[in-house]
């Protein structure tokens, strides 16, 4: 392992500066209000509005997590955050998505 | 087997506490997954029972996430406030973003015990036992994140010559409630907005 | 009214007088414990006990802590076990034996629960603690405080669930509690809200331990020790310490939503108003397979290490073992419905988990074949280390070509908790875990000491044991195949008993195997001069815990060492051969910076067991306390920025120098 004789401790979490975090914020805002007008506003089908809201989730949590949690790849920690950020994304699908499969299919044998 | 000699042979320690930290944050990550999985379930289609639909404000829980977002916002604010070592805007955007979570936590608290009274209570059936779990939950770490913030507010004068210790914390608590904005957006969009749908 | 918000439910007929069996247990848990008192007041040992041990942050000194905790549960978890075989050995035809079944059902319960989280977890972190920070060339753990509150939060758990043995009743599911028979319809007593809190509690100090464990090993190598330079073992338990991490929130959250069912009324696991029972098992599965790997990995780790340094040759293919590892890690979290084949899911499902199952035997397939490479053409030495090895090669062997049966749905439908199932996972867990948990305490226990145990006795041990495993669990496979099922107290077809009673047998011989390692404990403890590790490297081993003396200095190494191959101890060694003396390396020596002992991790330890007991009786005041008392202690000690110290130059002179002289 590198030893680190310098300033900035390696924190895996990006360099800070106020033009990200206000940018975050913004598209953040717009992507709450387009979920939100558009269910609220009720204008559109269901199968629309579902893509409307879990897309405008997937991309405020991407734009959350550049902008606000920092992060990157730039870093030793940077990649090390990252991958196990990943693989614990994986998993989590794994368990959500193996539950609600398992789940469905007993209830749909066990009644019907 | 060479021997380097150096006084300075410490491992990272900053870096190596933020990343037990984020793996913290990670076991957070499967705790929430649990739960939603949990509430995705016990949501299956024909469940009897009352439906949050009938009470559901939407505009409150807007003005929920605005609260919780800008929050977020702020503290990235103190954070950067930290690294310029400006102690007064330290607390005063600490102070901002915990009104704000404070706002959160009392609209919420408000809001269960509406739904509560209105007979959508967290015994009555399963999918507000759920709901109340997941969305409570995420309210409870709210709120220790509050009380966290607090505590901040408290130490950073007292650490004014141990920076390396503020700015540890600071990131620590920077990650948690961050992380606890971005569970939110999945908390409205499947519970609230899917729920409205 | 006061009263209840003290006592709660809590009543002196909570005590369960009338059971002769648990007021002798009681009896026997209180007089050992006011006998270690006694004795440690008669030697005024109070301070010691509480500065160096209690209060202690040196993951050596908690490593032996862990282990003494585990030496002691499976005292607990191994008299249920005699107790079971005893009942089923004589409960034939028209003797009920001896334990009805409102005790049976507690006692395979509390055997589960014990064995699992009160043994095999702390042996497991014993060794961990021992030695992971020694092979990767650090100081001590990322976070030292951490691991104390790991360890005592454990204690904690523990003490919880042996509270349970004489105050209430424990839970009588099943270790893992399914609903509806753990909802408070059903179990409205205290049992399941024992087992619920003990193994919360515990269950925090896992978590904490793993996050810990991964930072150490990601973050604290030497300069040199590269992911692809660390010992197997540093592997084995990287991985094993990711799949806690990932897995015991989800047992934190079945938990919890069990506990809000039975406290607050709630509906996730109840049969009516939408709850839904099977989500219970979905999750507790979702934990409990990747659970088994955590407990295997680091056996398999141990394995790694003993056969290395017993055939005086280098693992045979490190790359592809690490690989095994990291796929094994990723593939335990796409089995779990395998727990459940039988219980209502569609062949589609099934076919999928069977599949994955049948997948995941292949990387473990590997990983022997590798060990069995390693010894061929190796000069072997057969240390009792070495001895549990080779019992493990044939003992997990079958165990595990017995799950690779059950992996089957449609065999599974028919030996689906069954004694063939309860015969298949005490085959892989004592064969896998125990055995090879038992070779790395024998081969770390002089580095952790200072002495190594008494082989002779120690080779007795193993015969007994492995002997005793056969008789015990062999009868079962054929019972399971015949129909018999598990967690059943009395049987009226007496043809069965001829196996029950070989099993009991088996026991027998196995109770003897432990008293042996009591006795070998003892012995080698009388004979510690004699059994001396002077040079710190008694097993000529390959790895950098062999390069400091036995026990390892406070600080561990005087100079962090650097590495520049697999094996550097034994690099070293080859290196300095011809040189043919020992001599003092021409050192500087400098301060070394420690963390200071605290009791912090203690005292929060015990108001959270308090919190623990107090929601188990539901007495509100001694709750309010617990909680306000561990977050005061918990909070108080983040004001304490005074938490580390320098460990003076000369002393570390000293300590080195005497080294060299014990040496020589």
């Amino acid at each position: 392992m590198t030893r680190h004789h310098h300033g900035q401790p390696d924190l895996g979490t990006g360099k800070k500066n106020l033009g990200i975090y206000v940018t975050g914020f913004i598209i953040c805002s717009i992507l709450t209000l387009i979920a939100f007008g558009a269910v609220m506003t009720s204008q559109f089908s269901k199968p629309v509005l579902f893509f409307i809201i879990f897309s405008a989730a997937c991309i405020q949590f991407l734009v959350q997590l550049i902008c606000f949690l920092r992060l990157n790849v730039e870093t030793v920690q940077g990649k090390i955050n990252v991958m196990s950020f990943v693989f614990t994304g994986v998993i989590l699908i794994g368990i959500i998505m193996g539950s609600l499969w398992i789940m469905w299919n007993c209830n749909y044998y066990m009644s019907h | 087997m060479q021997s380097e000699i150096s006084l300075h042979e410490d491992h990272d320690v900053e870096g190596t506490d933020v990343f037990g930290f984020w793996l913290y944050i990670m076991s957070d990550c499967i705790l929430f997954a649990c739960l939603f999985a949990t509430f995705l379930v016990l949501h299956a289609p024909g469940s009897p029972g009352p439906q949050l639909k009938t009470w559901l404000s939407l505009s409150d829980i807007l003005i929920e996430t605005f609260f919780l977002l800008f929050s977020n916002f702020t503290f990235c604010l103190a954070v950067l406030s930290l690294y310029q070592h400006k102690l007064l805007r330290i607390q005063f955007w600490l102070g901002i973003s915990f009104l704000l979570g404070a706002g959160f936590i009392f609209m919420e608290l408000k809001e269960f015990i509406h739904l509560a009274s209105e007979g959508f209570r967290w015994d009555v059936n399963a999918m507000a036992s759920s709901f109340f779990a997941l969305v409570g939950t995420h309210g409870l770490h709210v709120s220790c994140g509050l009380i966290w913030i607090l505590i901040m507010m408290i130490q950073i004068p007292l650490l004014k010559h141990q920076d390396k210790i503020a700015r540890r914390r600071m990131t620590y608590l920077g990650l948690f409630w961050n992380f606890l904005d971005i569970v939110w957006i999945f908390v409205f969009t499947i519970v609230y907005l899917m729920g409205a749908i | 009214m006061l009263q209840k918000l003290f006592f709660g439910n809590l009543t002196l007929d909570s005590i369960p007088w009338h059971s002769a069996i648990i007021m002798g247990a009681g009896a026997f848990m209180l007089l050992s414990v006011l006998a270690i008192v006694a004795a440690i007041t008669v030697y005024k040992k109070w301070s010691y006990i509480w500065h160096e041990w209690i209060c202690s942050v040196d993951h050596k000194k908690i490593g032996i802590m862990y282990l003494m905790l585990s030496g002691i549960m499976i005292l607990r978890g191994f008299s249920d076990a005699i107790l079971m075989r005893s009942q089923q050995a004589i409960a034939a035809g028209t003797h009920l034996g001896y334990l009805p079944p409102h005790h049976y059902d507690q006692i395979f319960s509390a055997h589960g629960v014990i064995m699992i989280f009160f043994v095999a977890m702390p042996m497991m972190f014993a060794l961990l603690n021992m030695a992971i920070p020694l092979q990767i060339g650090a100081r001590d753990v990322a976070y030292p405080y951490l691991n104390s509150v790991s360890f005592w939060l454990t204690f904690v758990g523990a003490m919880l669930c042996n509270a349970s043995l004489v105050i209430g009743d424990f839970a009588n599911t099943g270790w893992l509690a399914y609903p509806p028979l753990s909802g408070i319809y059903y179990n409205p007593g205290p049992g399941v809200d024992y087992y619920i809190w003990s193994l919360q509690i515990s269950g925090v100090g896992t978590l904490l331990a793993g996050i810990n464990f991964i930072a150490t090993i990601i973050k604290m190598r030497c300069p040199g020790m590269t992911l692809m330079r660390m010992p197997i073992f540093v592997w084995s338990a990287l991985c094993a310490m990711i799949l806690v991490v990932l897995a015991f929130p989800v047992l934190t959250v079945t938990l919890a939503l069990l506990f809000l069912d039975r406290m607050f009324d709630m509906h996730f696991f109840t049969e009516f108003a939408g709850g839904n029972i099977m989500m219970y098992i979905n999750l507790i599965w979702v934990w409990g397979h990747p659970e088994v790997y955590i407990l295997i990995l680091p056996a398999f780790g141990i394995f790694s290490e003993v056969v290395a340094t017993f055939s005086q040759k280098r693992l045979f293919g490190y790359t592809t073992m690490v690989w095994a590892i990291a796929i094994i890690t990723f593939l335990s979290f796409v089995v779990w419905l395998h727990h459940f084949f039988t219980m209502g899911a569609g062949a589609d499902v099934n076919a999928f988990f069977g599949v994955t199952t049948m997948i995941i035997a292949i990387p473990t397939g590997v990983k022997v074949f590798n060990w069995l490479f390693t010894m061929y053409q190796g000069r072997i030495i057969l240390s009792t280390p070495m001895l549990w090895v080779t019992a493990f090669f044939t003992t997990f062997a079958i165990g595990g070509m017995t799950g690779v049966m059950m992996a089957v749905p449609p065999i599974d439908f028919q030996v689906h908790n069954s004694l063939f199932l309860v015969a298949h996972f005490h085959n892989v867990i004592i064969g896998g875990v125990l055995f090879g948990y038992f070779a790395g305490i024998i081969y770390w226990f002089p580095k952790a000491f200072g002495f190594k145990l008494d082989e002779k006795i120690g080779t007795w041990a193993f015969i007994f044991w492995v002997t005793g495993f056969y008789f015990a669990f062999m009868p079962l496979y054929v019972l399971g195949l015949n129909g018999f099922m598990r967690r059943v107290n009395h049987y009226s077809n007496i043809t069965y008993q001829p196996y029950f009673i070989v099993a009991a047998f088996g026991t027998a011989l196995i109770l003897i195997g432990i008293l042996l390692m009591i006795l070998q404990l003892i012995v080698s403890i009388k004979n510690r001069e004699a059994l001396r590790d002077k040079t710190g490297d008694p097993w000529n081993g390959r790895t950098l815990e062999w390069s400091v003396s036995s026990p390892a200095p406070l600080y561990n190494f005087a100079e962090i060492p650097t590495v520049n191959s697999l094996d550097p101890y034994w690099a070293f060694k080859q290196a300095h051969l011809a040189e043919g003396r020992v001599h003092p390396r021409d050192m500087h020596y400098h301060d070394i910076h420690m963390p200071k002992n605290t009791p912090a991790g203690f005292i929060i330890a015990m108001f959270f067991g308090l919190l623990g007991f107090a929601l188990v009786w539901h007495m509100w005041i001694p709750g309010i306390i617990g909680f306000i008392g561990m977050m005061t202690a918990m909070i108080a000690r983040t004001f304490n920025t005074d938490t580390d110290y320098y460990v003076n130059a000369e002393l570390v002179k000293r300590t080195e120098l005497a080294h060299v002289r014990e040496m020589i």
